[in-house]
């Protein structure tokens, strides 16, 4: 049986989360920043009366930031407990896959997230890259080099 | 008049008396008003609301508000001509005695929101008055008169003088006694409150006078209160109610009246339950909120002193003591600690029952002023709420509720013609959802909401989902467009209660045409608490922050010349200059540098104090924009727990403000000294 997934873009890059884990996508209009927190933390967020904290993707995934656009949005995540926004450059479908169509990802990739994907696969033609959210949201600092 | 410490205290607890009173008589008025509109009686609930009403008029007369003590006692006199005739009033009466309430109510409101007491509404005194059949003795020969300074004769109504001649009339003495609170008697629990509940018992307080004094031994507040009362007690008993000697009492006539002259009706002998105690009263205690956060912040200090205690323990332990016994002990400690902060948060809930005990009276003014049929139903349920949010969050129910009458219910005709009952239905339904969030859903079986029309106002797109259509609805201002607002179903308001809501933590959700393709259902899930703070908000580098006032030990001007550099720089190179004050150098942080935030262009010269283990620290930032109350919402995930902001506020604008622990951040600063001279 396939499962929904909701697609995003950051830096050109397609990339998918479980559908099931996604609140909510939101336009964003800046976020307030909190000084001391890591530099990926783009601030909080106030959404529908919940207080999130926002990861920013490009600087998580260690790309260049760029200007927020109108098409910036913030995908709000349910892990466990914790509900986290994603800054993305784009997200709009939500795409059907199989299970089986995911595989492990290849070394190009691994490297260009840094770790931050589980698998890939092909969804309408394209590559997509299925976001390991514990990862993304996790304190631990998982590097590179 | 004087409005000393003793007095401003007095008044607020008018106000909560009074405000008590008021609920309990527009409880009664409803049941008074239901028996009238199906042309019964119900005599229990005019006698109750009798006795709210004198209760208010004896309270109001303390504090000297005389629109009120007026009002109350017209209504009262319509109320006694009722009772006379079994607790039989008309329906123009109840309406009569409702409008009464109101106007008590604004002016309780006034008074509270320290603005002048606006005169009671002459019309509405003379609709009173002309319900009272004209029974009242007119050829009964004036009686002795009454002799009082002319100061305070002049303070007295038409009204108070009838009762003082009256009660003469009826056999009894009239007397005036004075009352010198003071910090002394304070202390031994002697204030007016109790003086007032004790002589209530001994004789019919016909109006309590405030009257300001030169303070001197005698009046060390530089205040006093005038007793004016009736009663058939020794004046030793008064004496010792007011706690002073029977030289005090001073009798209002020189010349006893004719102790022959016939007793007059006798009181009724209900009114007789008025000078005992109240039985609603009993084991319930008042405390002002004021108190009860003062309970919590000692409670705080207690909490530290616990982690103090773990931290010694362990020590000890760190140097081979065996500690097993002293760890239990630790352990209890912190857990009694923890239930007893469970208490003190329990003492400040309220219960929704209670809340929404305004609302059938609410409802009423609205079936009156649409001209539509409607009934609510209320099921509270055993939810509680602390007062805190339950202050913040009523509005935004009335608003609800307001809109499912004016806007959701369907006019009579109409829902003939829908093949619905005429009656509306409007139900309000409460139930704890977790141990920390409440649900309050008002729904209502009118006609829904019109998409189409509300997308049209908007200048947007039809919404798809319910949420994209509360979304439409909440944008500011959608409802003040026009006047349309009756076809285009709900709006009005709505950016209040989104941001009322948000403002607690809490989320508005909606469900328009439920599946029996009727009716609207709007959903308040709120936190059952909140932490409130009075904080002075300011900015830096752009960016708003407040910090808690009770934090700040003072808002100085920081004169520059006078800064010096301090030859050591803290870890990451972080300077800090050092500024005089009062003979103690204390280190200038900005606020800027420490957050990395941009420079505001022009230099900032204010700096906020703290005090961290008796050393002070200076912040400076760069405008200080107010002071308010605040709802903290805790930070809590991982990602942004950082030292020196333990939460975020909302300060209207829908964005979180950060809430910055200045002390705990000065902490840091020390940690940084610490391995820079390691």
């Amino acid at each position: 049986m396939s499962a929904l997934y909701v697609r995003f873009k950051v830096a050109g890059a397609a990339y998918v989360l479980a559908a099931a884990d996604v609140l909510q996508m939101e336009s964003f209009t800046g976020a307030t920043h909190v000084p001391g927190t890591p530099s990926y933390v783009a601030g909080l967020v106030q959404i529908r009366g919940r207080v999130v904290p926002v990861v920013d993707l490009r600087a998580r995934f260690g790309l260049p930031a760029v200007e927020p656009s109108l098409d910036t949005r913030v995908v709000v995540i349910q892990q466990g407990e914790r509900v986290v926004g994603l800054l993305v450059d784009s997200a709009r479908e939500v795409v059907s896959i199989a299970p089986g169509a995911f595989h492990p990802p290849p070394d190009v990739v691994t490297e260009q997230a840094a770790g931050f994907v589980k698998a890939v696969a092909q969804a309408g033609g394209r590559l997509v890259m299925l976001i390991d959210c514990d990862r993304v949201i996790g304190e631990g600092k998982l590097h590179v080099k | 008049m004087s409005r000393s410490g003793d007095f401003g205290e007095f008044v607020s607890g008018f106000l909560v008396e009074a405000e008590e009173h008021l609920r309990s008589a527009n409880g009664n008025l409803l049941a008074v008003d239901d028996a009238a509109r199906k042309g019964e009686v119900n005599p229990r609930a005019v006698r109750e609301l009798f006795r709210s009403l004198h209760t208010i008029k004896g309270l109001a007369a303390m504090v000297g508000v005389e629109p009120i003590v007026d009002l109350a006692h017209g209504m009262e006199a319509v109320l006694r001509t009722a009772d006379r005739a079994g607790g039989r009033l008309s329906p123009a009466a109840v309406e009569q005695l409702i409008r009464g309430s109101e106007a008590i109510e604004q002016r309780v409101r006034a008074l509270a929101d320290q603005k002048p007491v606006p005169a009671a509404p002459p019309l509405l005194l003379q609709a009173l008055v002309e319900l009272e059949p004209s029974e009242s003795p007119s050829g009964v020969p004036p009686r002795a008169p009454i002799e009082l300074d002319p100061e305070l004769l002049a303070k007295l109504t038409a009204s108070e003088h009838a009762q003082l001649t009256g009660g003469l009339g009826q056999g009894k003495r009239a007397v005036r006694v004075d009352f010198i609170p003071s910090a002394a008697r304070a202390a031994e629990g002697i204030s007016i409150t109790t003086v007032r509940e004790r002589v209530s018992a001994l004789a019919e307080i016909v109006k309590i006078l405030p009257v300001s004094a030169p303070r001197t031994e005698e009046t060390p507040g530089g205040l006093r209160f005038t007793l004016l009362l009736l009663t058939t007690d020794s004046d030793e008993a008064i004496a010792a109610a007011v706690t002073t000697t029977r030289a005090a009492i001073q009798p209002l006539t020189t010349t006893p009246p004719e102790a022959a002259a016939p007793p007059g009706p006798p009181r009724e002998a209900w009114l007789g339950e008025l000078d005992g105690e109240d039985p609603k009263r009993g084991g319930v205690v008042r405390v002002s909120v004021g108190r009860l956060d003062d309970a919590m912040e000692k409670l705080s200090a207690l909490i530290v002193t616990r982690s103090r205690l773990a931290r010694a323990v362990a020590a000890l332990a760190a140097e081979g003591v065996d500690v097993r016994a002293l760890r239990q002990i630790a352990y209890d400690h912190g857990r009694q600690v923890k239930e007893l902060r469970g208490a003190i948060l329990k003492l400040r809930m309220i219960s929704v029952r209670e809340l929404l005990e305004p609302i059938p009276l609410l409802v009423r003014g609205l079936r009156a002023s649409t001209g539509k049929s409607v009934r609510v139903e209320i099921d509270a349920g055993r939810g509680e709420l602390d007062k805190a949010v339950a202050e913040r969050i009523f509005p935004a129910i009335v608003h609800l509720i307001r809109n499912a009458i004016d806007h959701g219910i369907e006019p009579p005709e109409e829902r003939r013609r829908k093949g619905k009952p005429e009656e509306g239905l409007v139900t309000i339904t409460c139930f704890e959802r977790s141990n920390t969030q409440l649900e309050l859903c008002v729904a209502d079986d009118g006609g829904g909401i019109d998409r189409e029309a509300v997308a049209r106002r908007a200048g947007r797109e039809i919404p798809r989902s319910d949420a994209a259509l509360l979304e439409l609805l909440s944008l500011p201002g959608l409802s003040t467009r026009d006047q349309a607002t009756k076809t285009s179903g709900r709006g009005l308001g709505m950016d209040i209660v989104k941001r009322l809501t948000e403002e607690l933590g809490g989320e508005l959700l909606l469900r328009s045409s439920p599946p029996k393709g009727a009716g609207t259902e709007l959903t308040l899930r709120i936190p059952l608490t909140v932490t409130v703070v009075d904080a002075f908000t300011f900015e830096c580098g752009a960016q708003a922050f407040v910090v808690p006032v009770a934090m700040v030990e003072e808002i100085v001007e920081v004169d520059f010349e006078a800064v010096v550099k301090s030859p050591m720089p803290l870890a990451g190179g972080f300077q800090v200059s050092l500024m005089e004050r009062r003979g103690e150098a204390v280190p200038l942080i900005g606020l800027h540098s420490l957050f990395a935030l941009p420079e505001g262009g022009a230099t900032s010269t204010k700096a906020l104090v703290v005090r961290r283990n008796g050393e002070p620290f200076a912040f400076v930032v760069d405008r200080m924009s107010g002071q308010q109350e605040i709802v903290v919402r805790p930070l809590s995930d991982p990602l942004v727990k950082v030292p020196g902001v333990p939460g975020v506020t909302d300060l209207g604008d829908g964005k979180p403000t950060l809430v910055l622990d200045l002390v705990a951040l000065s902490g840091t600063l020390s940690g940084k000294r610490v391995e820079a001279s390691a």
